[in-house]
């Protein structure tokens, strides 16, 4: 099992796109896939469960993933986090 | 911005009828009956299920399940827009959710509960985290609550009273329902909430659905079978409406109905004029969710991207790989096309506390004044686009808003090159095609336009603030708002010296003012020499339509004509001499 702080660097947080961004890389690999924020602790291959955390910018969550595949998990994960999640614009809010 | 609700009684007043005002949300007039749609929580069993049952119950779940995700992929085929594809891939990333079939399948297992309420008290768990920890929390768990509630309608085999046919009136509509309503013939959208630019308007304008939004008590003042007339293009709802005006809006609507379905085949037809004289018809676009409508009119090209609205509402934009993915998004949708982006065009108003307003913001710290003085936001917005524009070589135009002296442009050149340095010193690729034009919107810049012409790449006339810096009239003021018109006879004199300084000197020239989008002044643009047009989408077919029917020759003397003319009132007689010979 390895574990790695890592922040939330774009500006919209971890809303409802992010999230599925986050879900779909971790759910390439076979390892289990955890974050803890706030005393919280999810499943990241969870969309509904990673919504809950909605994590703002600058919060800084911990990964924990477990299993064969580990290692690389967690750097797609840690590269998808830390390129902003390639997105595009949020839905503007009126 | 949303107008106020105002309710006034008709002049005539032999009827009843009364209108309700609201904002425009999509062009189009729908007349009938309506329903009124509520978005009700639908209420779950509260009984027990045995326990031969529960394998049933878990049976009935993941067949909701899988009914809600073939909606959803049914939806996604007929969708291009990005935003909507984007929505509905989250919806069914949702109903793929692992927890939400552990915990739901234990919920009836372990707690014997019947499908629906185990739905309903899975997703009330996440709901009551995120209402807990985030002031946000309507806005945070909206898709939520809409995948909950369609999967409990597709158990209880819910059907709405949504009548076919009819005029949907509702508080407020998920992009997500607009997309399926539009599956079921619905004629037309009244919404309570919503502004012009809100998310269902323009889902609602890629639809092309006759929509109102923004109408505050509609869904009080509206009963379900009532028929009403509602008109889109300027935000009005009738209702009991007089035989008369029945009568007027049918025939209104017929011909725009009629006109509708010629529009396709007239914008397959090439851009020429009857003699065969080239035109070039672009989009004013602020979203990406509008591209499917220029698709579908097949505008060449962007010709007005409007970026102020994304930097005003999304905090996030001041991040630039972000803006930069908007730009390239924008891009890879219209290729082959040029894609014009105007730097941002805010008053420093926006800036200023209540108390610091200006006293008159159109005079004042606005466009490339503020941007100059705002160094790190025009650095950050022309690096994003030149990035973008790398991927899309010779396609990126940069148009800078309110120059009013030549210094303006060469301070923007100046910094255009220095950027472009930098990145290559960072290995980043980058596109040695890209022009820097202006916006001709300040007289100051029309009357030296041989000057401009030299130095800019291009020229684009903005003739809704031209008209109202050159004919110095607010037109938002009633008391002297008839002295704005954009067709008056200075305008012309000064947008023809304009069109021949670029023709001089050999450089792009547009107009993407509301006066592009009249056909008649779009005939006498053309006419001018000016070949590229940009506007809304909603008015490319009728342009086009227009300028097809005539010739070159013909556009040419009726530009003269216009020329020579003095007075308001001598265009009015031109234009409608023009209108006669269309329809003859």
């Amino acid at each position: 099992m390895i574990k790695k702080k890592i922040t939330i660097v774009n500006d919209a947080g971890l809303h409802a796109r992010p999230a599925a961004a986050l879900v779909k890389t971790a759910s390439k690999y076979e390892s289990d896939f955890f974050i803890h924020l706030y005393g919280y602790k999810v499943n990241g291959k969870s969309i509904l469960g990673v919504m809950t955390l909605a994590a703002e910018k600058g919060a800084e969550l911990e990964l924990e993933v477990d299993g064969p595949d580990e290692q690389k998990a967690l750097e797609a994960i840690t590269e998808l986090i830390n390129s902003g999640f390639g997105e595009a614009y949020e839905d503007q809010n009126e | 911005m949303e107008k106020p609700t105002k309710i006034k009684m008709s002049k005539n007043t032999e009827h009843n009828e009364h209108f309700l005002q609201g904002a425009p949300g999509c062009p189009g007039i729908a007349i009938g009956r309506c329903s009124l749609y509520k978005r009700q929580r639908p209420r779950v069993s509260d009984t027990q299920v045995d326990d031969s049952e529960t394998d049933h119950h878990v049976e009935r779940f993941r067949d909701a399940r899988e009914e809600a995700e073939r909606e959803l992929n049914k939806m996604l085929g007929n969708q291009d827009d990005g935003s909507v594809t984007d929505l509905i891939k989250t919806q069914i990333e949702m109903l793929n959710d692992p927890e939400l079939s552990n915990q739901v399948e234990r919920e009836i297992r372990v707690n014997n509960k019947p499908a629906d309420s185990a739905i309903q008290d899975v997703f009330e768990m996440y709901l009551q985290v995120i209402r807990k920890n985030h002031d946000d929390a309507l806005e945070r768990s909206v898709d939520m609550a809409d995948v909950r509630d369609r999967l409990i309608q597709i158990l209880h085999d819910h059907t709405d009273d949504i009548i076919e046919d009819s005029i949907l009136v509702a508080r407020e509509l998920s992009p997500r329902e607009i997309i399926e309503f539009s599956t079921r013939n619905i004629k037309g959208i009244i919404m309570d909430r919503g502004g012009t630019t809100s998310h269902a308007a323009i889902i609602a304008r890629s639809m092309n659905i006759p929509t109102v939004v923004g109408l505050k008590e509609a869904t009080k003042l509206i009963d379900t079978d009532e028929c009403v007339i509602l008109d889109g293009s300027n935000g009005e709802v009738m209702l009991e409406p007089s035989e008369e005006m029945l009568s007027k809006y049918k025939k209104l609507r017929d011909q725009q109905v009629a006109a509708q379905a010629d529009f396709e085949e007239i914008c397959k037809r090439p851009n020429q004029t009857a003699d065969g004289h080239p035109f070039s018809l672009q989009a004013n676009i602020e979203f990406a969710e509008e591209i499917s409508s220029l698709r579908k009119y097949r505008a060449e090209g962007v010709g007005l991207l409007r970026t102020e609205s994304i930097y005003l509402s999304r905090k996030n934009f001041h991040d630039r790989q972000l803006q930069q993915e908007f730009y390239e998004s924008i891009l890879e949708l219209t290729a082959p096309h040029p894609v014009t982006i105007r730097l941002f065009d805010t008053g420093g108003d926006k800036f200023f506390e209540e108390t610091e307003r200006e006293q008159n913001p159109f005079l004042g710290w606005r466009g490339i004044r503020m941007l100059l003085d705002e160094q790190d936001l025009i650095k950050n917005q022309m690096r994003a686009i030149l990035k973008a524009a790398a991927n899309f070589k010779g396609r990126v135009r940069i148009l800078i808003p309110m120059v009013s002296v030549l210094e303006e442009l060469h301070e923007v050149q100046e910094m255009m090159k220095d950027i472009q340095a930098e990145l290559e010193d960072e290995g980043v690729d980058t596109d040695n095609q890209v022009q820097l034009g202006i916006m001709v919107e300040v007289p100051s810049v029309a009357v030296q336009a041989d000057l401009f012409a030299r130095h800019a790449d291009f020229l684009s006339i903005g003739t809704n603030d031209l008209t109202q810096y050159v004919m110095a009239v607010d037109r938002g003021n009633e008391r002297i708002s008839k002295l704005y018109d954009q067709r008056h006879p200075a305008m012309w004199r000064l947008i023809n010296q304009v069109a021949e300084a670029a023709e001089k000197e050999n450089i792009s020239i547009s107009v993407c003012g509301e006066l592009a989008s009249n056909p008649i002044a779009a005939c006498c643009l053309v006419g001018l020499g000016i070949s590229d047009l940009s506007m809304n989408t909603v008015v490319l077919p009728t342009v086009k339509q227009m300028l097809l029917a005539h010739t070159y020759a013909d556009m040419q003397q009726f530009a003269q004509k216009v020329l020579e003319s003095n007075t308001l009132e001598d265009i009015d007689q031109l234009f409608l001499n023009w209108k006669e010979k269309t329809d003859n």
